[in-house]
């Protein structure tokens, strides 16, 4: 039986101190159609209303036993917050997550402010604050409340064109590591901004440096330095995420001062857990998509298992869970998460 | 020098400026090539689509990631904007290689891939219709029907936004069932498209960028049989 609140859980778990059992939790999107349906809106609506946000999230975490609770869902609150706008696509029929509609076209174009705190009252950023605020006190405190970031890399791929930042990389190397510098200032001001509304945890989500677009080499010379400063600029649990092809960066991901490395399929985790030692938190790695929304039921229990046989500490989806899950796998995921988690894991012992 | 062996030097030179991302290099070569009165599609299909293939291989072996290709990507549309002007309909077998729509679906704003691809139609000779990216799916279906284009091609890069392609491929089977379809990087026929419905998305901008290549490597060797 469950003898700690998920938030003792989740504190526990990340000071590597003995746990009652697996938290089971993420540090991207757990929104579902299930708990937008049960409040009576659309995903489009979700983005833009503190209460949408808090009880989408709330409402998830209750249906299916989630110990923590994350948001925004949408990776564009900063851009539009810069002036990038975002497109929320209320009239297109599905879900569509939110997406950037006007990035800096070159570095000539780049506007930032002199004082990063001013975009903390622009846009969405006070909706974000709002419902953070809600998620921390909601029950008495009772759940695991995340923040997340994108990476320096990734937040600068959400502000000038991707092209324009890849060859810059090579082409233009000293204004774009300057860029790359200012993008980590921004980052450490909005994960710093989280820590004081009280969030147990911070993830920061370099997705798009793994080694399906970045060389080993530029990941250490370009991306390894700036993550290194935002994890030492920051004081909670924080975790450094990499989604995509990662085997070949994994030992500098756990150098760059994160308290956890979490990862996605790509990874080989029986592979990192050998090169990392069992002192190192992973989290991951199963495929959302795959496991949630495409596969039978019946078969999502034996991809968790093999995720903590693999030796991850706790089971993290890869990426943001797609909402349209089937209800059945998303209660086969966390039955799962309960029933391989009660033993120690490598870095994690069990009280 | 002879004749032949001076057209393997031109060749020789937009290959490893393609490959070396040397873009000043393609274009002296690509305007040698015209100058000297060499065949311009020889020049595209032989020296620069094969530096392409190379480029592929670099990338395979990871040598090469996604910064170098789309610098090499930049070498052969400078050789190609010199030279596709002098291809003629007798270089592509006496009749109009034909059209494609292309864009990524509503949702995505990635279009590293998509542009990769759409530069492999380019050099094959086809008239490409680029409808961008973030594409509202009604779009794919109404400038199919304007264009009259035999192919339409849809690049998602992201998970998400894959269930909008299921959706323009139903639209577009619909109203013209003989439109080929292809996903992402991976060419799909008539017959098939509704068996691969949303299962040929590429999985990051990396694989779609590979199989872009991997089509050019493909189109060569047809070319060349």
């Amino acid at each position: 039986m469950a003898t700690m609140t998920p938030k003792e859980r989740v504190k526990r778990f990340f000071k590597r101190e003995p746990v009652d059992e697996m938290p089971c939790f993420s540090g991207m999107g757990t929104v579902t159609v299930q708990a937008i349906d049960k409040m009576g809106i659309r995903f489009a609506q979700v983005h833009g209303s503190a209460e949408y946000l808090a009880g989408s999230a709330i409402t998830g975490a209750e249906m299916f036993g989630f110990d923590g609770v994350v948001v925004p869902y949408d990776m564009c609150t900063v851009p539009e917050a810069l002036g990038r706008g975002v497109s929320l696509y209320e009239d297109a029929e599905g879900i569509l997550y939110p997406t950037v509609p006007s990035k800096w076209a070159t570095l000539d174009e780049v506007d930032m402010p002199g004082d990063l705190n001013v975009i903390f009252e622009k846009a969405r950023m006070p909706v974000v604050d709002e419902a953070l605020k809600i998620l921390v006190s909601h029950d008495g405190g009772r759940l695991a409340v995340g923040g997340w970031v994108l990476g320096p890399f990734t937040m600068a791929g959400q502000l000038i064109e991707l092209d324009v930042l890849l060859k810059g990389l090579k082409k233009d190397k000293d204004r774009v590591e300057g860029f790359l510098a200012r993008m980590t200032d921004l980052v450490i001001a909005v994960a710093k901004h989280y820590e004081d509304l009280g969030v147990d945890y911070v993830n920061i989500r370099e997705m798009g440096s793994g080694t399906d677009l970045l060389s080993p080499r530029m990941w250490k010379t370009l991306i390894k330095p700036n993550l290194e400063k935002v994890f030492s600029a920051l004081n909670a649990p924080k975790i450094n995420h990499i989604c995509g092809s990662t085997d070949l960066i994994i030992e500098m991901m756990n150098d760059c001062g994160a308290d956890a490395v979490s990862v996605d399929q790509k990874n080989n985790v029986a592979e990192s857990r050998q090169k990392l030692g069992n002192d190192a938190l992973i989290l991951g790695n199963f495929d959302p998509y795959g496991t949630l929304v495409q596969m039978a039921p019946s078969e999502v229990d034996g991809v968790i298992q093999k995720c903590i046989d693999d030796g991850v500490d706790a089971v993290w989806p890869g990426c943001d869970i797609w909402p349209d899950v089937k209800e059945e796998n998303m209660k086969a995921y966390v039955q799962a998460v309960r029933k391989y988690g009660k033993e120690p894991t490598p870095a994690v012992g069990r009280v | 020098m002879g004749k032949e062996e001076r057209r393997e030097e031109l060749l020789k030179e937009l290959h490893e400026g393609v490959v070396e991302f040397e873009e000043d290099q393609v274009k002296e070569a690509a305007q040698k090539v015209l100058d000297e009165g060499f065949n311009a599609y020889d020049a595209v299909m032989n020296g620069l689509a094969a530096g392409m293939e190379e480029v592929g291989e670099l990338y395979d072996q990871q040598e090469y990631f996604v910064p170098e290709l789309l610098m090499c990507a930049d070498a052969l549309y400078a050789g190609l904007d010199i030279l596709q002007p002098h291809i003629t309909l007798e270089d592509l077998g006496d009749k109009p290689k034909g059209q494609v729509v292309i864009g990524t679906v509503q949702g995505d704003v990635h279009d590293i891939g998509k542009n990769i691809i759409k530069m492999m139609f380019e050099v094959a000779g086809f008239t490409v219709h680029d409808l961008g990216r973030d594409v509202p799916l009604e779009k794919f279906v109404e400038e199919q029907l304007r264009t009259d284009s035999e192919i339409v091609a849809l690049s998602a890069m992201m998970t998400t936004t894959m269930m909008g392609m299921e959706k323009v491929i139903k639209m577009i089977k619909e109203k013209n069932p003989d439109v080929a379809i292809m996903l992402g990087g991976a060419p799909v026929t008539s017959d098939t498209a509704d068996l691969f419905g949303a299962d040929g998305y590429a999985e990051s901008a990396g694989n779609a960028v590979q199989e872009a290549i991997k089509m050019i490597s493909r189109l060569r060797e047809m070319q060349n049989k």
